[in-house]
């Protein structure tokens, strides 16, 4: 019997396709996430009140906030989710190396992203259908988001990069946990650790600086470079530390 | 017909005597193509390497001949062979094998000798 | 030509050697039937072929090529083994779709018809399927993707012995018309054996044997009668297997490098000769003391 030549690119398409279908969990714990948080929304995400005399003036400030930043959660633990044993060796019944199989993650991840932003941003409408309807106070549209437009489309990239962003890191993460279980208990600890020493201090430290270094970027260009050097940076270190990884049922 | 797979004999020496017994019985004529390792292989539920070895004990032994490319043939004087190779061989192993038997039981020559002409007779009368 | 060569392969786990200079070459289109007790290293042999594991030293080729972490190797591979981990949100018939993107001589035939011999429902999932029926799915799986490199390890754990027996007419005559090379791991040698070319008996990480298995079947032969008799008559031979039977009857299996004369004198001398199987050889091969479980009992 001859052998059969394969091509890597080829695989990973199998790959990539055959995971859209078998993951189909990840997107529908993508809409119980939203729906979460779109209820969570409804409490507002700031409120301002001030009073005089006759008068008191309550404005509360309702977005998808939550929604993204559940989102995010979301693509961390996602990521994590599929470095897991569960997923992880399902490849390798088909055909497959570790090549193939990360970059089908990660492009898996990538579309994970991409169907997360842009539901999470739409849902801003949502939120704001949902308070028009259901709360019967005056209701005032802030212009950015009131029409589709240049802001909204940058506002989707945005998210779908920071969602990617925490793909990528809980991707790492899962690698890395996946190469010792020591790393599972290691890693939270080093992370709460550091907030509670960064408050204990008083100062911020470095989990803080990060977070500025990402989240408080004026430069969209900027921001988008910080974000894929970020991710291509974790998604290389994943692919070297798992290229030797054994298959271990 | 089955194998006895768990015999004594090995698999490969129990599928030449099959074939054996099939160009006895007549089943295929002098120059007459016989089973590939492959049908024997499926009939008996074998592996075809071991029904290999059982037809080239027999191509070894000139009953059956090659074609290159088109597999194994009946040779022309087969049944002559066979049952010269029979004679020879296993009915003189049966032989010993009574022979044996005989000594332990203290039967005599003279009497083994008698126990066969009766079994002849009794064949003879049927 | 063969396919797959291993040359001084040691694996170590935690300080133990599974695989310990472990050197063999198995050939093309054969079946090569791998016995060895329980830890005697199969599995470990079975996943550094697959490529699922890295030896720790040695070398180790299949066609050519390093198998560990190598796409070509995967793609004319199949490892069927009873902890296969499919993907439990794909349906039976849905998996049998991935696999046949996947595998490029995968046949769809095959795959369906026997699918619907074993009465599988195409809206069943894996994980819903008992022990025998997962062996059973997992064979069809093995048998259609046609791969130059075929391995099942354990493959009828679960089984009962008509689909055993399926399996095995299915995996010949598929072998028949489309000639690979299959590896076949099992405790039952008794049921493979006819089925194999070759057979490879490990033990303690190493090759204790390789041969064509109709040579295995003369490899050994029993002695039996009385003690002082066959003692006499398996003195300087390579006592296998001994048993001390009543009334000072022994049982000594050795190495068969009798003459057919020596063995029609030791007949004529009193003793019964008798041919040890296959399956035999291998137990006695295979254990660890010279007597067996009836040492345990008697004590002194």
């Amino acid at each position: 019997m001859s052998l059969t030549k394969v091509s890597l690119s080829e695989i990973v398409r199998q790959q990539y396709v055959y995971k859209l279908k078998a993951f189909i969990q990840v997107f529908m714990s993508l809409v119980f996430v939203q729906i979460i948080a779109i209820l969570f929304s409804q409490g507002g995400s700031g409120m301002m009140g001030s009073g005089g005399g006759l008068i008191d003036l309550e404005v509360h400030y309702y977005s998808a906030d939550v929604v993204v930043a559940f989102t995010m959660l979301w693509g961390f633990i996602t990521a994590i989710l599929i470095t897991t044993k569960a997923y992880r060796n399902d490849d390798f019944i088909f055909v497959t190396n570790r090549i193939s199989s990360n970059l089908s993650n990660m492009l898996f991840l990538l579309t994970a992203s991409v169907i997360g932003g842009i539901t999470s941003m739409m849902s801003t409408y949502l939120v704001k259908i949902i308070i028009a309807l259901f709360k019967g106070d005056h209701f005032i549209n802030s212009s950015a988001a009131s029409a589709p437009s240049v802001g909204l489309f940058f506002g989707i990239c945005a998210t779908i990069l920071y969602i990617f962003l925490f793909c990528s890191l809980g991707y790492l993460v899962g690698t890395v946990v996946q190469l010792s279980r020591v790393f599972a208990f290691a890693l939270p600890v080093v992370f709460v650790g550091g907030l509670f020493f960064d408050g204990m201090r008083g100062q911020a430290g470095i989990i803080e600086s990060l977070f500025t270094f990402f989240f408080m970027e004026n430069s969209f260009v900027l921001f988008i470079f910080k974000i894929l050097f970020t991710v291509c940076l974790s998604f290389s270190a994943a692919f070297i530390l798992s290229n030797r990884m054994e298959v271990k049922p | 017909m089955t194998l006895h797979l768990d015999g004594t004999k090995p698999i490969y020496i129990q599928i030449s005597e099959w074939l054996e017994n099939e160009i006895l019985d007549g089943n295929f004529e002098s120059d007459q193509k016989i089973y590939s390792q492959y049908q024997l292989a499926d009939i008996f539920n074998i592996n075809p390497a071991t029904a290999a070895k059982g037809l080239n004990i027999l191509a070894e032994e000139q009953i059956l001949y090659k074609k290159r490319g088109l597999g194994m043939f009946v040779e022309s004087n087969a049944k002559d062979l066979i049952l010269s190779k029979r004679k020879n061989q296993t009915l003189k192993r049966l032989v010993q094998e009574i022979v044996m038997e005989a000594q332990r039981l203290n039967v005599s020559k003279q009497e083994l000798i008698e126990m066969i002409n009766a079994i002849k007779l009794g064949e003879e009368r049927e | 030509m063969s396919m797959i060569e291993c040359r001084g392969l040691t694996k170590v786990f935690g300080g133990t050697k599974a695989l310990n200079n472990f050197t063999c070459e198995i050939n093309e289109n054969t079946i090569t039937g791998l016995i060895g007790r329980n830890g005697a290293g199969k599995t470990t042999l079975l996943k550094i072929i697959a490529g699922y594991h890295q030896q720790t030293s040695g070398e180790i080729k299949v066609f050519s090529e390093e198998p560990f972490n190598n796409l070509t190797v995967s793609a004319n591979m199949i490892f069927v083994h009873d902890q296969l981990n499919l993907p439990t949100a794909l349906n039976l018939q849905e998996i049998l779709d991935v696999m046949a993107g996947f595998y490029k001589n995968w046949d769809r035939e095959l795959a369906h018809r026997l699918f619907d011999y074993f009465s599988f429902h195409p809206m069943q999932y894996y994980n819903g399927l008992s022990k025998g029926m997962k062996s059973t799915f997992n064979m069809i799986l093995g048998l259609a993707a046609r791969t130059p490199l075929t391995i099942f390890d354990e493959p009828t754990t679960g089984m009962d012995a008509a689909v055993r027996k399926d399996f095995y007419r299915a995996l010949l005559k598929d072998y028949i018309a489309y000639p690979r090379t299959i590896i076949l791991s099992s405790h039952h040698l008794d049921e493979i054996e006819d089925l194999l070319e070759d057979i490879l008996v490990v033990k303690q990480g190493q090759e204790l044997l390789h041969m064509p298995i109709a040579e295995l079947r003369e490899y050994a032969i029993g002695l039996e009668g009385k003690n002082a008799l066959v003692k006499e008559w398996t003195k300087d031979r390579e006592i296998i297997f001994s048993k001390n039977g009543a009334f000072d009857q022994s049982y000594v299996v050795v190495r068969n490098d009798f003459s057919e004369s020596e063995l029609y004198q030791a007949e004529l001398a009193g003793i019964e000769i008798l041919p040890v199987s296959s399956s035999d050889v291998c137990v006695y091969l295979t254990s660890k003391t010279k007597g067996g479980i009836d040492d345990v009992f008697n004590k002194g």
